[in-house]
């Protein structure tokens, strides 16, 4: 018990964030890389981030159809979160976003880091000039490719 | 004066019309009243109370839509069948993926 006392305790988080769906995966990385940092700048802990491809939303976001969702699971205190929302009302791609907190009292050592997920977005519009150009895989699940170099980061960053 | 007469008219015909319905209606009340002796029917089982493992998720948009008309208005209690506990969790989860765009604020049908 004295032990856990002792350790730091965090609130468990999760933030969806919405981005225009023209951004391409570099971008939609680096994106990523800017909340991460400031995760670790604010003592915070990320453990997944989930990148969905461009999926068809429920009504127009910022006059857009569809959106890339990405989803970050973290620990972290409660100014993290005021300082990761607002970087994400400050970042021009995000369009909205919201943060529900999980869990209290979390010990950080209990939450593995585990490795980011790439989820296939909906089945591309049947346009017919989206068909011309070449059939592309509809239902592509690219999971870890972007793996790996987040790893990479990671490491350097530690 | 004409117009409102050919108004009523056509009311007049329509009144006729709800009064053969109320004859009706009263044929199906009295079979109603039994069926409330009875009780009716199955009794509705919360779903996330029934399953240990279910949890309510404002992302896990499939578990919602069940909850949700098709015009997009959540379903009560007394017909989705929902404890009271899990309706609260099932409505706030419903209005967070409202806020981000996975389920409608409106749905236009049809």
């Amino acid at each position: 018990m004295a032990d856990t006392q002792t350790a730091a305790r965090l609130r468990e988080y999760e933030t969806m964030f919405l981005v225009r769906p023209e951004l391409t995966d570099d971008l939609v990385d680096r994106l990523k890389d800017r909340v991460r940092d400031i995760v670790g700048r604010e003592g915070g802990k990320v453990l997944r981030f989930t990148v969905t491809g461009k999926k068809k939303t429920a009504f127009p976001v910022a006059k857009n159809a569809r959106a890339i969702y990405v989803h970050a699971h973290y620990l972290g205190g409660s100014k993290l979160v005021a300082e990761v929302e607002r970087n994400l009302r400050n970042f021009d791609e995000v369009t909205r976003f919201i943060s529900v907190k999980l869990a209290e009292d979390v010990d950080p050592e209990s939450r593995p880091v585990m490795e980011d997920v790439k989820v296939a977005g909906d089945a591309e519009e049947a346009r017919p000039a989206m068909a011309a150009e070449g059939r592309e895989p509809i239902a592509r699940v690219e999971v870890e490719e972007a793996g790996g170099e987040t790893e990479e980061g990671v490491g350097e960053e530690a | 004066m004409n117009g409102n007469e050919k108004a009523m008219g056509p009311r007049g015909g329509d009144r006729g019309g709800d009064r053969g319905g109320d004859r009706g209606d009263r044929g199906q009340g009295m079979d109603e009243e039994k069926r409330g002796g009875r009780g009716f029917g199955r009794k509705k089982v919360c779903r996330f109370c029934a399953d240990r493992n279910a949890t309510v998720d404002f992302k896990d948009q499939a578990t919602l839509k069940y909850f949700v008309t098709e015009r997009g208005k959540i379903i009560p209690r007394r017909i989705s069948g929902n404890c009271a506990k899990h309706q609260r969790e099932v409505a706030t989860a419903i209005k967070r993926a409202r806020g981000v765009s996975l389920l409608p604020y409106n749905a236009l049908v049809g």
